[in-house]
């Protein structure tokens, strides 16, 4: 098994082959716990780019370049509570 | 223009014949133009329009015509440019203009400044022409529509930079996801020019490299406010975007061609940045998934071999394996330690592997935003946890008994409760009657500790 994960997509795609694969049965302990060892890999891989990400809220000039929005605009969330 | 017109012919219908006056056809028609143009310099007419042609030049050509009548009419260029509907055959309209005289084809005719449709308003008519003429070139299809991404990279928002909705969709996504990348390209969303800026809006948007999605729109207003969404360049702009597009202009009732166009429509621009974030949701609920999913099989591919080990002993072919063992004699003790520690350990092994993989997958555990997940994870975690163990003590304790029925069995066991083995003198059978032996005999003995050489002294 490739152990570099490309990106999310195909990182969810083996995550599912194994799961299937390990529902299937007829596995050794040895085989099942080396591919739960390689699906914890990847739904950790998965959880990383679903959270690891910081906010940021750009404003696209018309010259195409990008700058950072206006304070006004990057309310925490705690500040966008209220309605 | 006052009073009634007064023909500027002098006056010819008095002047004898000598005196009449011979005019070239350029020079009347001149002369009726004239006429024409002074006295109609201004008028308003109602009909409804037939024969309407749009020349290559720009310019309109049509009749417009009632039961009775009919009017030759021209629209130039740049006042045909300005409506927001398209003339066509059977529209009743009322036009503003001034009559003139084409020359060349001796024709009088009306140069139309403005057209209004009756009845409906002119915007109403815009609308269902764009409408039908989109519809035609299919770009309402729902073929045409484009899934929305999962897990957007960047999230692209063509919209004011001032109005209610960007502050709506970015208070949703700050609530939602927190960690969201929003780009937002500015522009007018009503007046003038403000369809073209959010066409070249949404194009250079889908150009950036890692937006994924677009949300374009504003709050709500009157149909004259939301104009802008009605237009061809913001459909056009919509339908040939790389990736796909979700409108989200006013409340409910408010719908727009854009609406029709874009792969998704939202009733709000809230609603839009909810609609972005589902993905993200469902995506997360389906790692979650897997990872039930995986700890499920490997509990269950340990239940099935741990229930295999315990059954060993139960399989007839291994009924007696304790005491076929036990003829081995002083080797059983170490064998039967041997074979418990190698089972414990393996055992021992495959819970710190299990624990180490389990604990990696709750390391990567996010934030307080995931926290219904979470709990579930570590209620699984601890379940998965408490099951290994009191496996293991259930088969520890099985091992204990198995090696308690074989220490029952062996000799040495035997010996070290206080019980001795007697030998004959050459060690060749055990002494098991006292028949076996004479008085005077030397016999071996064997203790839990060392042997001794003895000599039958009395026999009972």
């Amino acid at each position: 098994m490739e152990n570099k994960i490309k990106d999310f997509e195909s990182a969810i795609g083996e995550l599912e082959t194994i799961v299937k694969t390990l529902e299937a049965g007829d596995l050794s302990l040895e085989q099942s716990l080396q591919l739960f060892e390689r699906g914890v890999e990847l739904s950790r891989f998965c959880h990383t780019r679903l959270e690891d990400a910081e906010r940021r809220i750009e404003i696209l000039s018309q010259s195409g370049e990008r700058e950072a929005a206006p304070e006004t605009l990057t309310l925490s969330p705690e500040d966008g509570g209220e309605a | 223009m006052n009073g009634p017109p007064s023909l500027p012919f002098g006056e010819p219908a008095h002047t004898p014949a000598p005196a009449r006056e011979v005019v070239s056809v350029s020079e009347l028609t001149n002369r009726i133009r004239a006429v024409l143009e002074s006295t109609h310099g201004e008028v308003w007419v109602e009909g409804e329009i037939a024969n309407c042609r749009l020349w290559k030049t720009g310019h309109l050509y049509f009749t417009l015509r009632d039961e009775h009548a009919q009017l030759k009419a021209v629209m130039f260029r740049s006042a045909v440019r300005a409506l927001r509907f398209t003339p066509e055959d059977g529209l009743r309209v009322i036009a503003r203009g001034r009559v003139t005289v084409y020359e060349p084809k001796g024709e009088y005719q009306i140069v139309c400044e403005q057209l209004q449709p009756q009845g409906v308003g002119a915007l109403q008519v815009a609308f269902d022409q764009l409408k039908r003429t989109l519809k035609a070139d299919g770009l309402f299809e729902a073929s045409r529509k484009r899934p929305l991404p999962l897990l957007p990279r960047q999230i692209g928002v063509v919209t004011s930079l001032n109005g209610a909705a960007l502050r709506d969709i970015l208070k949703v996504l700050a609530r939602r996801h927190p960690t969201a990348h929003v780009v937002i390209c500015p522009v007018r969303v009503q007046g003038d020019g403000a369809a073209d800026q959010i066409a070249r809006g949404i194009d250079q948007l889908s150009r950036q490299e890692e937006v994924d999605v677009i949300i374009v729109g504003r709050g709500g207003g009157s149909l004259e406010d939301l104009w802008a969404f009605n237009e061809e360049p913001v459909a056009r702009a919509i339908a040939t975007a790389a990736v796909p597009v979700i409108s989200a202009v006013g409340h409910e009732i408010d719908v727009t061609i854009s609406d029709m166009v874009a792969d998704v429509r939202a009733a709000t621009p809230s609603a839009a940045a909810e609609i972005v974030v589902a993905g993200r949701d469902e995506l997360v609920g389906r790692v979650d998934r897997f990872e039930d999913r995986l700890r499920a099989t490997v509990r269950d591919t340990i239940r099935r071999l741990l229930t295999r080990v315990l059954e060993l002993d139960r399989r007839p072919g291994l009924a007696g394996w304790p005491a076929r063992v036990a003829v081995r004699g002083r080797h059983t003790a170490e064998l039967t330690h041997s074979l418990t520690r190698t089972a414990l350990s393996r055992l021992a092994a495959l819970e710190r592997r299990l624990r180490t993989a389990q604990f990696g997958l709750e390391a990567h555990e996010p934030g307080r935003r995931l926290e219904v997940s979470r709990t579930r994870l570590v209620v699984a975690g601890e379940r998965l946890g408490a099951a290994i163990v009191q496996r293991r003590q259930r088969l520890e304790g099985r091992l204990g008994d198995l090696t308690g029925r074989l220490e029952a069995l062996s000799p040495l066991g035997v010996l070290a409760r206080g019980y001795a083995v007697c030998w004959n003198a050459n060690r060749t059978a055990i002494v098991r009657d006292a028949s076996a032996v004479s008085v005077g005999d030397d016999v071996a003995i064997t203790l839990r500790q060392g042997q001794l050489t003895c000599t039958v002294t009395a026999k009972e």
